[in-house]
């Protein structure tokens, strides 16, 4: 079982020198922060030209010429670092409900991204240099504009720790959703996070 | 079209801000903790948890009327109280401290700490700066 997985994951030499590092813990965030940034500023401006909203006199090939590399190039780091950080502390990570949904969310992001290159970007010549592209094109923006707006924030959410297993007692249906065993509540003897 | 403007400049708005925080702080104290309710006590550390993002200090404390309670005081990160001179090994079990801190709101056995102090006097500042919490100032007995 999965659960079962990361705590043996979490009790390995290298998962738990990560997690008690002096510095590489602080370097892998600072990194996953600063390339989120530029993930998601290179995202926000192609989006934002999709909507017709930014750019709108440069075509939008030329956009996703100049931005995506630094959009891919951000993209790979975040998954690095948002692995290794996965890798630090992975049972608790793994049972935390903003990461799970943050994944979810994440796959629903993939697939819009796949939507778009498959269905809507093959007929860009229609509407390249459209200051307004037409309706299908403005919603794919808005809705990764949307979905990556969102992960942003449940990523941030993490850190707390409101609905950790630790912290009983929770509703069923939370527990349920973390998959929690819940235990008689015994706060202050697993608090760390 | 000044709808749809309004709406990406809020939910970008949102995003800038949430990531922000994330640079400085994990989770900000006032979230968790409550400065109205500030603890003093002895204790016998029983466990110290040297981790990201925040360390954990395991304590044993006795109360008034001769009951132990288990404590957990959240402190900086492993590299802030290294730069104050701190090691893992600094903190074993069976150590006699003192710790000032403020309490969890949801009234739980948890705790900000602010400053350990050692049976020979030594004092350590507990806190991670930039949180929010109100370690800048001395409580008042």
């Amino acid at each position: 079982m999965l659960v079962g997985f990361f705590s043996w994951l979490g009790d390995t030499d290298w998962s738990s020198g990560l997690h008690g590092s002096q510095y590489a813990y602080s370097i892998i965030e600072s990194l996953h922060v600063w390339t989120l940034a530029l993930f998601f500023g290179t995202v926000a401006m192609f989006d934002l030209r999709l909507l017709g909203l930014s750019m709108r006199n440069v075509p939008v090939s030329e956009v996703v010429d100049r931005l995506l590399p630094w959009t891919i190039a951000a993209f790979a780091i975040m998954v690095i670092t948002g692995s290794l950080l996965f890798f630090a502390i992975p049972l608790r990570s793994f049972q935390n409900l903003f990461f799970r949904f943050k994944m979810i969310l994440l796959i629903a992001a993939a697939l819009n991204i796949w939507l778009f290159h498959a269905r809507v970007y093959p007929g860009i010549a229609a509407w390249d240099s459209a200051a307004v592209p037409p309706r299908r094109v403005r919603l794919a923006g808005g809705i990764s504009l949307a979905l990556w707006t969102c992960i942003v924030i449940s990523g941030r959410m993490i850190a707390y720790n409101w609905f950790d297993c630790d912290r009983q007692p929770q509703a069923d249906i939370i527990n349920f959703l973390t998959s929690c065993v819940a235990s008689a509540p015994d706060l202050a003897s697993v608090a760390g996070q | 079209m000044q709808k749809t403007f309004a709406i990406a400049a809020c939910a970008l708005g949102f995003s800038l801000s949430a990531w922000a925080g994330a640079a400085y702080a994990h989770h900000a104290f006032a979230a968790e903790f409550d400065a109205n309710k500030p603890v003093n006590f002895k204790g016998t550390i029983t466990k110290m948890e040297w981790i990201n993002p925040h360390t954990w200090l395991h304590v044993l404390v006795k109360g008034p009327n001769g009951t132990a309670q288990n404590w957990a005081i959240e402190a900086g990160t492993p590299n802030v109280l290294f730069r104050r001179g701190f090691t893992k090994q600094s903190l074993l079990p069976g150590t006699e401290i003192v710790i000032d801190g403020y309490q969890a709101k949801d009234g739980s056995h948890r705790a900000n700490g602010r400053d350990l102090t050692f049976a020979d006097g030594r004092k350590l500042f507990l806190g991670s700066s930039g949180t929010g919490a109100p370690y800048e100032l001395q409580r008042t007995k």
